[in-house]
């Protein structure tokens, strides 16, 4: 064979090599963010049960926080009744903390808290306030309470209602 | 001939150690990353744990818990905890604790801020690995002695022993007598880990001295004061003065608050007695409004003369409320 034509059979044969291992390569790294993108897919769905979990966990917080505010409490001689919302805290309790939201946010954060009365009258309390307009998530609690009038020593039956949003 | 294969062989070597270190760049990059996020995984985890327990304190009095983390540094200041780079702040927050809880594990405790009706609940939070050397003879010694949990690493004398360094990060001495001289065994120790409280009061209030160690000797730190015995735990707990008093402010605010919500639902009461049998009651509700009005006015504030003044009307308002009770009046609180 001429040496001319026989180099130039090698470096073709060369660069076919070459050409072999780049592929190889670029086919191993399409595979790895194949593979890493799947990963990351998974991982996110992971985060966004975690979110969820976490924020109903946030909702339930919230809700028991509102059942124990010593505004709001039942109470004999300071022993606490569970479950038991007393009504005349509950009309000064309504103006006190709407007036200190920044307050309350700490504790209730972005939420929506109501007492409705269902019986022997109907009556509703709007307690706190603090909405957002782009929440991911948004929970509703109802919790059936006794709601206790001290001055007529009576009590009725309600149910709070808590709407915590989440961004 | 030769030299071109010798270059395509040294040439394929540079191809391989190119694409080599490009590799185990790619992975280095990609496992430094999932690291980062792990440990802010974890840091966030505990502090999740962190917000629970807070979220528990809230909703429940009178109870200890030990809760297990995973091992961190847990910072707290006024309103703000942080584990590393990742911190929640609080506007108001109440948790009494040193200034860095170390180790996997944390004593909670909770007890409710009452003058005399719940304003609020206190949260204690502390690490095991802390110690706390209690000495006193009075009853007020050993009631505090006797609320603080078992679980705690806590020591009682009634008089000053011989201190031992027993490689604890942090050590507080609780002092109901006068101020002991500095142990020589925690000379060595840093000087912000040795601090002390000297009490000078009793169970309804007094002042509290706080003392840091320098070098070889006691430095104070200033003064404040404790109303009930639940603010004095939590000037055992809370490390520093600014701490104590930052948490004893937020206490103050919220009993401004819930003594706002007494104070109109007792005037409804008095409303409401004007006729028959509830007529008698009316005096009881009068005198209760007028104790409430001024721990209204004095929880504004906190300071010895609101706190003496919170304390004497807390008195009479709880004899008022008794009152009540014997003429079956419904109770102030």
């Amino acid at each position: 064979m001429h040496p001319d034509l026989l180099i130039h059979t090698k470096m073709k044969k060369a660069q076919i090599q070459i050409g072999e291992t780049i592929a190889v390569l670029f086919v191993f790294f399409i595979l790895i963010i194949i593979g890493f993108m799947f990963y990351v897919k998974i991982i996110k769905s992971n985060i966004e049960l975690e979110t969820e979990e976490l924020s109903q966990l946030r909702s339930v917080g919230i809700s028991q926080k509102i059942m124990f505010l010593p505004e709001v409490q039942c109470s004999e001689d300071n022993i606490i009744i569970d479950n038991c919302i007393d009504i005349l805290k509950l009309d000064s309790a309504q103006s006190i903390m709407k007036k200190n939201e920044i307050y309350y946010y700490d504790l209730l954060e972005f939420s929506d808290v109501s007492i409705s009365q269902i019986y022997p009258n109907e009556a509703k309390w709007n307690l706190y306030s603090r909405k957002i307009e782009d929440f991911n998530s948004k929970f509703v609690t109802n919790v059936p309470i006794s709601l206790y009038d001290p001055a007529t020593r009576k009590h009725g039956f309600g149910v709070l209602t808590i709407e915590t949003l989440f961004k | 001939m030769m030299n071109k294969k010798g270059f395509e062989i040294q040439f394929n070597w540079i191809f391989v150690l190119v694409a080599g270190t490009a590799i185990i760049l790619f992975f280095t990059v990609v496992v430094i990353k999932q690291k980062n996020v792990s440990e802010t995984s974890t840091k966030a985890t505990i502090l999740k744990s962190m917000e629970a327990v807070i979220t528990g304190a809230s909703v429940s009095t009178d109870t200890t818990n030990i809760i297990d983390i995973p091992n961190s540094d847990i910072e707290v200041d006024c309103g703000r905890v942080s584990i590393g780079g990742v911190s929640k702040q609080y506007q108001s927050l109440v948790l009494f604790a040193p200034s860095l809880i170390k180790g996997n594990k944390l004593i909670t405790q909770t007890l409710a801020f009452s003058t005399p009706y719940r304003a609020t609940n206190l949260l204690y939070i502390t690490s095991p690995q802390m110690r706390y050397i209690i000495i006193g003879d009075s009853k007020l010694a050993k009631e505090i002695n006797k609320s603080m949990p078992s679980e705690l690493k806590k020591e009682f004398y009634q008089s000053m022993p011989e201190i031992k360094n027993m490689n604890n990060y942090k050590i507080r001495f609780v002092l109901f007598e006068n101020l002991i001289d500095f142990p020589k065994a925690l000379e060595k120790m840093p000087d912000s880990d040795v601090t002390a409280i000297k009490i000078n009061g009793d169970s309804e209030k007094g002042i509290i001295e706080f003392w840091q160690k320098e070098s070889n000797s006691w430095l104070s730190k200033g003064t404040s004061f404790y109303i009930g015995k639940q603010s004095l735990i939590g000037a055992i707990y809370a490390d520093t003065l600014d701490v104590y008093e930052c948490n004893m402010r937020n206490v103050f605010s919220r009993l401004n608050l819930v003594t706002k919500i007494y104070a109109e639902r007792t005037k409804k009461l008095t409303q409401g007695a004007t006729s028959g049998r509830q007529f008698q009651c009316n005096q009881f509700y009068s005198n209760a409004l007028s104790q409430l009005n001024s721990i209204f006015a004095a929880s504004s504030n906190f300071n010895k003369g609101n706190i003496d003044v919170i304390a004497d009307s807390a008195k009479s308002l709880s004899s008022e409320n008794k009152n009540a009770q014997i003429y079956s009046c419904t109770l102030i609180y």
